[in-house]
């Protein structure tokens, strides 16, 4: 069995979303840029559950929601892998990024920074991650490992 | 079968005060249920009940479909209890505590113990007034889950220790989670431990079940908005409005609804267009439900 691919999750238990949602959030972040590929093998649940120190189930109910968005695929007794051509659905992901571009430029207004600084930044953030996702191949393994950091 | 059914418990103290008024909650086996409620809302009467420790005034209680003060032995041999309130004798060993609980339940797992003792770094030759506060817990959580229970009452089981201590026990408990699928129940004050570890929460008030339902919905179905103080009279009458709570010259209003949601509901009933919700967590939904 191929050994895990190393990905960092970490989670913030009172954050503004649930921890399946960060854990999700997270998996497919690493999808999107590059740092996890198709056919990469995720942690196991057990695994994941025991590192993050969160239920057993929550990690279930997030692994169990990216397969049923394409974006990862369980396979009986090998475990569960990034899913090829994996991509998150795409209304769901319009109605999280609205919300999310919302507090963007509320940020921005009260900061005072107009609409095209605004766009600058969310462009600049867009060439850095092509930039990230096109050396994703090197970088990849050599990331440190982070252990998951919360205190409350 | 439930691993825990309460039914209308009522439980009053001598004096006539009233702990538990009608109180009905069931936990099916594997779930973990974090049980929530101020200080004085009977989570800790509630978990004497199913102990068998406290006789109800009225209503029935039973654990694997075993009345706890009926079947005593049947119960305890397959449940696991700790408490922050747990007075172990201080003049014992720790290798003696552990013998007397290797005798008295068939199912102690030796091995386990050992673990356990291991990893906690628990010299058994201590005797209990030698060891720190967080070192009595670990003995405590030693002898309630070495028999490898189908059930765990925790009440506050972190309660006093340092954060180092407090996310040791809740490895621990993710471990048994990951293990075996046993059955939780377990309060604490702690919200981010009880996001860590809750499937589902119970929330008590007054003695009744406030609240109950997944975690995850509570996060994501419920909102706050904030609005004028003379508006109180209209979102107390409106169905989904959980708790109005002022706030100086403002209210808060904890409304079942997701914030987008909540936000249509609110501009149309009050015909505003300005309201906006956001979600809560689950320690601010604690607060504008009890606080």
């Amino acid at each position: 069995m191929p050994s895990a691919t190393h990905i960092d999750i970490h989670v913030v238990p009172g954050d503004g979303v649930p921890i399946y949602r960060q854990i999700m959030a997270q998996i497919s972040d690493g999808v999107a840029c590059g740092r996890l590929s198709p056919g990469d093998r995720l942690p196991s649940q057990r695994e994941l559950a025991q590192r993050l120190v969160v239920a057993p189930l929550t990690v279930k109910k997030a692994y169990d929601l990216l397969e049923r968005e394409g974006v990862v695929e369980s396979r009986h007794g090998s475990g569960t892998f990034v899913a090829q051509g994996a991509q998150g659905d795409k209304a769901q992901a319009e109605k999280h990024l609205a919300q999310a571009a919302r507090q963007l430029v509320t940020q921005a207004q009260l900061s005072g920074l107009d609409d095209k600084a605004l766009i600058a930044l969310v462009q600049a953030a867009a060439a850095q991650l092509r930039q990230e996702r096109a050396s994703g191949d090197h970088s990849r393994g050599e990331r440190p490992k982070t252990t998951e950091t919360e205190e409350s | 079968m439930s691993h825990i059914s309460v039914r209308d418990l009522e439980f009053a103290y001598g004096d006539g005060r009233e702990a538990l008024g009608g109180l009905s909650l069931h936990v099916e086996p594997g779930e973990v249920v974090g049980l929530l409620g101020r200080n004085g809302a009977g989570k800790t009467t509630l978990l004497h009940c199913l102990l068998g420790l406290l006789k109800p005034s009225a209503g029935e209680v039973e654990i694997f479909g075993l009345d706890p003060r009926a079947y005593p032995l049947e119960v305890k041999s397959q449940l696991g209890h700790v408490s922050e309130h747990d007075l172990l004798p201080p003049g014992r060993r720790v290798r003696e505590l552990l013998a007397f609980h290797a005798d008295v339940f068939p199912d102690w797992d030796g091995a386990l113990c050992d673990e356990l003792v291991g990893r906690f770094g628990l010299n058994t030759a201590s005797r209990i007034r030698q060891l720190s506060k967080g070192q009595v817990r670990q003995v405590s959580l030693v002898c309630a889950v070495a028999h490898r229970p189908k059930l765990l009452l925790l009440d506050e089981p972190a309660g006093g220790l340092d954060p180092a201590a407090r996310r040791e026990v809740l490895q621990l408990a993710i471990e048994l989670l990951v293990e075996g699928g046993t059955t939780v129940l377990f309060s604490s004050h702690h919200m981010h431990d009880v996001e860590r570890l809750a499937q589902r929460v119970v929330m008590l008030h007054e003695g009744r079940v406030l609240l109950d339902d997944t975690l995850d919905d509570l996060r994501e179905g419920c909102s706050l908005a904030v609005l004028p103080g003379d508006l109180a009279p209209r979102l107390e009458a409106m169905p989904r409005c959980l708790r109005v709570r002022p706030q100086g010259d403002v209210v808060h209003a904890a409304m079942a609804a997701p914030p987008s949601e909540a936000e249509q509901l609110l501009n149309g009933e009050l015909s505003r267009t300005d309201v906006r919700c956001s979600s809560l967590n689950l320690e601010d939904f604690f607060v504008e439900l009890v606080g």
